[in-house]
This record gives C-alpha cells, structure tokens and sequence, in this order.
C-alpha cells in the first residue's frame, strides 16, 4: 500500500490505530469461515462516525477497497479482507450512547456485543430480542450486516425488526442518518435495504434497536420421538393449532448423540427431539404448554419434560447450543451449511439429504430450527483423508440444491459473503442479480464497499474455497457455528 | 416522445383492446390527468407495457384498488395509468407453513376471505391498514400502510417475506422467496414498502401468516385526559398482558386497547387491564363496532389526512400538538403514530409538521397531496435523501414511475 495511502489514515485516526505489522494483520485475515483467508494491506481502527467518514474518505480518494468487521464471529466469509484493501474494525466503537426505556429504544455504536443490549436494559425488565447463539461475543454491526437471527426469531423477529435506524457512513465517506427513535421516517426505507446488506452499502457506525418486555413466564420442554417425521408433523400441528412458540427446535440421533457426549445434556434417548418454548402472560403459557403437550403425545412423542425453571431452561438448552461444537466429539472434521426449506418439506428434504449422504460415503447430522424452517445440515468428514474436504464441501453444496428444489434458500442467516455468492444464480435470475447490482452501485458506485460479496462475480467463482479450521473463538468455546 | 394517443395501437397489441381505455376525470393520480389506462395480464404483460412506456417516455403510474394515489406528493408527469386489477390470484397458501403467495392486485379483504375459507386453519395476514376502499395488496405494500394491528405484528415491510416485481425498463426480478428466514441477496422486497410506485411495479408478493388469536377483549377507556392518555400509553409497556392493538381516539379521550390470547387468558387479561386502566370490558358486538370506527376515523372526515411518527415516550406532546392541529386523529400510543384530519391546507401541514419535529417526530401526507403540493415532504438529513435519490435514478433511470412522487425521486 503506498506511504501516502497509510499517512492519510493515521491523520485520520492517529498511529496507535492503524495496524501495517504482518503479525498484526494477520489475526484479521479471516472470520468464522476460515477456509478462506486474505491478510489485507492494513487494518484501521477507527473511535468514532468522524474518523470512520475520514478513513472511508481516504480510501474512496486513492480507491483503495475496504471492509468493514465487527467480532469475525460471521460464518459466510462477510469480514473477510480484500489484498491491498484495510479492514476498517469496528472494535473500539463499544459505546451504549443511549438508553431510552419511555421510547423502547438502545442507540449503541456498532462494536457493542449483542448480550450487552440485553444487559444494558435487563433492570427494566426488557431484553433485545435477536439472540444468535453467538450473542456473547458478535457485535451489533455485525449483526446488522447479515440482518441475525436466533433461536428466538420465529416469535421475536430478526434484527430487521429491531433496527429502527442507522448512521450510515457512505461509501465515499459521507455521513447519512437514516431513521431513528421515531416510526415511519419519510422516504425509501432504506434500513431495509442496509440490513442484510453484508457490509457493502457503506459501514453502520450507529445504530437505534428496538428493545421490548420479558416475557412474564417462560416454559421449555422437550420431546423424545421414533423419527424425525414424527417430530417434523408435531411442529406441523402445533403450528396449525394456532400456536407461535417462541422457540422450536428439532435434533437428528447424531447431532443429540454427540450434544450429550460433549455437554451431558441429559437429553432422552431417540431418534428425534423437539425443544418448544413458549413464553407471555403465565395464564397463556399454561394453557399454550398443555396443549403443544397434548398435541406431541399425539403425534407419538415418547417422553415429554417441561420446566418454568431458568436454570433448568438453561440446561435444556446447553445440549442445544453446544451442537455444533460437539460434532468434533463423532467427526475430525465437519461442515456447518446453512439452507431454508418450507417447514413441511422437512421429511421429503432429510430423505434427499439421506440419498446424498449415501452417494458421497458421509454422514451428516441436521439440527433444525424448526419453527422457521432454517435447517443446518452438518457435514462429517476427515481432513486427512485425501479428497474428503471437497467431497464433503460438494455434498454440502448438493444439500443447497435439495433446499431449493423444496422452495427453500440457500442461506438462513449466515449470509452469502464470499461462500455462497456463486450459488447466487441457482436462487435468482440474471435480471433479479442485475437489480441487486443497481442497488449496490446506487450506494457505491465506486465498488469499494466490500467488494467481491454477495453477488457473483466471475473470478469469485472460478475459484475453489480452502479446507475448513476452527475460528480461535470456536476453539475457546467462545463461539458455536449455527 | 411520442404522444400517448400515438402509442395507443402499441398498448392494444400488448394486452388487448379490451384492457385499454381512455381515462376520465375518475383516474386523475392526485390532480394529475392521465391519458390511458392499461391493464396488462400477467407480469410479462406488465413488462411488456413498462418497456413500451420507457421506449416512448411516458409516465406512469401504477394503480391498485386507488384507495391511496395521493399519498406523497402529485406526480410530475402521469401519461398512463397501468392498472393491476386483472393480477388476482392466490397463488399459495400453506397453512402449515403459515406463508402466503399472492398477486398484487388482489384486493386485501379478498386475501383475508380466502385465508379463512382454509378448512382447519384461521390464519390471517395481520394487516388492517386505511382507508376502508377496495384496497389491493400491491398497494398496502407500496404505501406500507398499516392500521391498529401494527403494535402487535408491524407494518408490511415486517410481513413482507419475498416479492416479484418489474423495473421501468421491464427488467423482471425477485427478491426473498416464501420462506420466512432468508437472508440471500439484497432485500429489495422490503424496500419497495412504502416506495410509492417509485421504484418497480410489484406483481406478487409472499406474507408470513399469523393465526387469528383464539380470542381478542377490547377494554376501553372514556374522556380520558392527555396528560392520562399518556400515562397510561406509558403503563402498557410493561402490563402482563399480549395488547394486540392500542388506539386512542383524539380529542373524544377514549382509550381502546384489544388484548388476544386463549378465552381464559383473554378474560384475565382484559380484568386486569381494565383495574388497570378504569376502562370497561366490551362485548363482542361493540367491541367490533367500535374497532370499525376506529378505522375509518379520521377517513371519514374532509381535509387532509397526515401520518405522523414520534418516539412512543412523546405520545403526550403529540396529543397536545394534534389537539392544535387536527379535526379528529387515531393515535397509537403503543408505537407512537398518529392518523390526523387536517384542513387542506398547506400551511397548516408545514406548521403541524414543524411541532411534531420539535419532539423528534416526522409527517407525511397520506390523502390530499394533490393539494398540498410540495409541503407534503419536508427537510431531511440531505445524504440519506441523496442515496434515495441514487437508488431511484438507478432503479427508474427514466423517471418513468410515479415521477416526483416521493422524497427524494425526481
């Protein structure tokens, strides 16, 4: 990067805050999608709207590409560094800037983590809702940028829901403001568009959330079933009967297997098993539960446990968690995909996930957010064994192809990033991909704002991703990839 | 450019001669006379009548059940008037998976029958925005318009899970798909709620569903002061009960608030609520008299109607400015918006909007634009209205859609 470039950025942001040493740049390298790695031209780190404006502004005049990360906690390679651009961290903006309970709204700088919303808010008796499994350490930006969901969304909604607006820095370093405390801001709503948008319609270096009431009463169970249709056709019934819980989830024998191997959940043992919880006024929760009860024992639920209990939710819930990370209990290795299928095409879509699994000689567990029909097929294969990596990241491939055909899509909430942006074409038409690109170019016509994500791009997909490698937070328990 | 009249034959070839007429003083968008009106048959008609109009620089404007065409500003331009009425179809509804697929010009209380009429299922989507008229569903979309269901379930951009839609130049596309967890591509079908027709022609749209609640009590409250009112507002946000809507009739002082749940915990709700708030418990047939009122207030009146927004903890301010202002308003005090009746005048809307921006508050012009000219828009933070302005250019480069309808589209 040339000296002129790197002189710029420290005016903008002081020496102590722009990183140029290999080994520094090194740690930004990658996110949670590890099997792909960039170590970028330099890393700023940038305390406030005005120094991100500045660094954008810098970068937009000598048309150096830039990415803005939040945590690296992202699984679709969104934070990943483009060669010869700066990565723009947005770790030092941790700053609750405002807490409004009269208006149920957090104004918070992006690099706040998600739990410390909740945290923020807890003494008033309300939470923010978007819970992903990695809410203790991903960041509000980052959450942003891939529109997060959670085990929660089906009832709660997803950050879409609860960003009300955004300070946006533009990707030629102007500041917009967009939204904000109150509803229905005139114009196009373009936190719409920004949400989700992985970080390539500028970079959110504010942003106002919508907090809402805990729940007066919460009650978790679980339910063993023979089959995972079984389990899929009780979720059917309790979503016919009327009922929104706030959670369901579904796990194969395998991913429970090695769930209790891991954490000792102490879950029943079978083939499948349900978690539903439902929350609200406790008179609605009693009833709700003895019916989502009633309606399991029908559907040939073997065993049924509930609790109001927090710590025993906890528990029920650790097994759940931990999943993914336990998989390392029954495989060297594995693959955590990502796809959507309509709620009731689960038996037909596990069969076409059985059929694939029997052609490529791999075993893969699935754990289903069943509510919303986001599914996460995990794909078990050995590193060492020569060729298993590809065949496996093919199979999980091939497992996109069986959620589409189901009218699905191929991702839930991990995002495209750079993983997926070459799938994009089996879900949209060229004039839909043409559309996005208008939409992106409108903000950024420049294509300086996390290029390369996203949407296809010919040299993106000539080219083959690297074998997969826990994340240092994966490793440290930090993090769960679901 | 060619004229209108000249590109007649033109539209007639494209969706046949029964689906093109001359429009009267009845399809005038917001004072703005339009020549023709066009009613293609299915997206590749409305593609096809979208390239014609760009290739000839015709304006259009796209129409629904026309319950909303003056919301905004009056278009610069409206040569034809591309109708959505022959786009009818339920394309899906999957109760189990609580989504459906419908065209756009499906009127919405058609859309709702048809959910009902799904033997073993009560799924609704959970919309019930104004005016009461023949309101489409591409329209709903288009304008993001919502009534007293929002404190529960949000507007149409929350609804909204996947859209088809055609651009000025007839580029056909989708964004999202009929799943309710998506995060593929960019979410274009949320950004063309409350576009005004500015940006594409919508075509079809998907919906997350919700179950109609097994039972809804209405608990009200009467003469109820402003500085109450918004103690009140202030005390929902943490009573033990699920509201489903919350409306408050202004400057009557009645306060209504519908909670839903089993019929035992509806009946516990609506006690408690009513200790609470020293409101009374309706009965069914008043409670859903009285639900009907409240939506069509303000409609019913002459004037203006403005939508206003301020951050909920300034529902008192809001009272207090309506109370200046406004003939008659419903506000939600749970969300912080309000539906006022205002002479059509646009000075009043320039001051009206001038002390709702005083309590960190906006207002837009929801009926009467064509009157109210250019104040139904005012200041707003220049950048993000040049990004509208970049993303309209880029989407209707032409400005062949609803020209000048919207902030920041020219």
């Amino acid at each position: 990067m040339e000296r002129a470039v790197v002189d710029r950025l420290i005016a903008a942001v002081g020496a102590g805050a722009v990183l140029t040493e290999p080994a520094a740049l090194r740690a930004y390298e990658c996110d949670g999608l590890t099997g792909y790695r960039v170590i970028p031209a330099a890393v700023v780190l940038p305390s406030s709207t005005e120094e991100v404006a500045a660094v954008v502004q810098a970068c937009h005049r000598a048309g150096v590409p830039f990415v803005a990360r939040g945590a690296g906690t992202g699984l679709s390679g969104g934070a990943l560094p483009v060669a010869e651009g700066i990565v723009i961290s947005l770790a030092r903006m941790r700053t609750i800037l405002d807490v409004d309970i009269a208006a149920e709204r957090v104004t918070v700088q992006p690099g706040v983590s998600n739990l410390a919303v909740s945290d923020a808010v807890a003494s008033w008796g309300y939470f923010y809702a978007p819970d992903p499994s990695s809410q203790a350490v991903c960041s509000i930006g980052g959450n942003v940028a891939e529109n997060s969901g959670g085990a929660h969304c089906l009832k709660y909604g997803f950050t879409l829901h609860h960003v009300c607006g955004v300070t946006l820095v533009t990707a030629d370093g102007r500041i917009a403001r967009i939204g904000g405390k109150a509803p229905d801001a005139p114009g196009l709503d373009l936190c719409a568009a920004i949400v989700g948008s992985e970080g390539t319609l500028g970079i959110v270096t504010e942003v106002v959330l919508r907090i809402v009431p805990r729940p007066q009463a919460v009650l978790t169970m679980l339910a063993a079933f023979d089959s995972m249709a079984a389990a899929g056709s009780a979720v059917s019934e309790i979503i016919a009967a009327g009922i929104v819980p706030a959670a369901v989830e579904m796990m194969d024998r395998l991913t429970r297997e090695a769930a209790e191997a891991a954490v000792g959940a102490g879950y029943p043992d079978c083939e499948a098993l349900l978690l539903v919880e439902v929350d609200g006024p406790q008179l609605e929760t009693g009833a709700v539960g003895a019916a989502v009860d009633s309606i399991c024992r029908g559907c040939g639920a073997t065993e049924i446990r509930s609790t109001e209990d927090s710590s025993e939710r906890a528990a029920m819930w650790r097994g759940r968690r931990s999943a993914f990370a336990a998989m390392g209990r029954v495989s060297p290795s594995y693959y955590v995909q990502d796809g959507v299928i309509p709620r009731t095409r689960l038996a037909d879509v596990l069969d076409g996930i059985q059929l694939l699994e029997n052609e490529y000689g791999l075993r893969v567990g699935n754990v289903f957010h069943a509510g919303d029909g986001n599914l996460h097929p995990l794909v078990l294969y050995d590193a060492a064994i020569q060729g298993e990596s590809t065949r496996a990241l093919e199979l999980a491939g091939r497992i996109l192809d069986v959620c589409l055909a189901s009218g699905g899509s191929i991702t839930g909430e991990h995002g495209v990033g750079v993983d997926k942006a070459c799938q994009m074409p089996k879900m949209f038409s060229e004039g839909a991909l043409e559309v996005m690109a208008r939409l992106r170019a409108a903000f950024d016509p420049s294509g300086l704002c996390n290029p390369g994500k996203v949407l296809p791009t010919p040299r993106l997909c000539g080219e083959v991703p690297g074998v997969y490698r826990a994340h240092p937070l994966e490793r440290a328990g930090l993090a769960e990839r679901m | 450019m060619k004229t209108t009249e000249a590109a007649l034959p033109a539209f007639v070839d494209l969706v046949g001669e029964k689906w093109v007429r001359d429009a009267t003083a009845a399809d005038a968008v917001a004072g703005v006379q339009p020549a023709l009106v066009v009613a293609p048959e299915d997206e590749d008609g409305v593609a096809a009548v979208l390239r014609l109009a760009t290739r000839d620089g015709l304006a259009v404007v796209v129409r629904g059940g026309g319950t909303k065409l003056d919301w905004g500003r009056p278009p610069r331009r409206c040569d034809v008037v591309l109708s959505t009425e022959r786009l009818t179809a339920l394309v899906e509804h999957e109760p189990a998976d609580l989504i459906c697929v419908v065209q756009a010009g499906m009127q919405l209380a058609t859309l709702q029958r048809r959910l009902l009429a799904t033997a073993g299922h009560r799924q609704q989507l959970m919309l019930d925005p104004p005016p009461p008229g023949p309101q489409t569903v591409g329209g709903v979309l288009a304008c993001n318009a919502a009534g007293g269901r929002r404190t529960r379930y949000g507007t149409p951009r929350d609804l909204v899970i996947g859209a088809r839609f055609v651009l000025a130049d007839g580029t056909i596309a989708h964004s999202g798909g009929k799943v309710v967890k998506n995060v593929a591509g960019y979410d274009i079908a949320r950004l063309l709620c409350g576009s005004l027709g500015t940006l594409a022609v919508i075509t079809q749209a998907a919906f997350r569903l919700h179950p109609v609640p097994q039972a809804e009590r209405t608990v009200v409250a009467e003469n109820v002061s402003a500085t109450r009112l918004a103690e009140l507002g202030d005390a929902l946000r943490t009573a033990p009960v699920v509201i489903g809507a919350a409306d408050v009739l202004w400057p009557d002082g009645l306060l209504a608030v519908r909670v839903e749940g089993t019929e035992e915990s509806a009946d516990a709700q609506a006690a408690t609520l009513a200790a609470q708030l020293g409101g009374r418990v309706l009965d069914e047939s008043d409670a859903r008299l009285l639900q009907k009122s409240m939506r069509h207030a303000p409609w019913q009146g002459d004037g203006t109607i403005v939508g206003v927004g301020v951050p909920r903890s300034r529902i008192r301010q809001l009272l207090d400015i309506c109370s200046d202002f406004a003939a008659s308003a419903v506000i939600r005090p749970c969300v912080g918006t309000a539906q006022a009746l205002v002479p059509t005048d646009s000075d009043v809307v320039i001051r009206f909007r001038a002390a709702v921006t005083g309590v960190g508050g906006h207002l837009t012009v929801h009926r009467g634009g064509g009157a109210i000219g250019d104040a139904a828009f005012g200041d707003a933070d220049e950048t993000a209205v040049e990004l509208m302005r970049a993303v309209t250019s880029r989407f209707d480069p032409t400005a062949t859609l609803s020209p000048g309808r919207h902030l920041g589209s020219v």
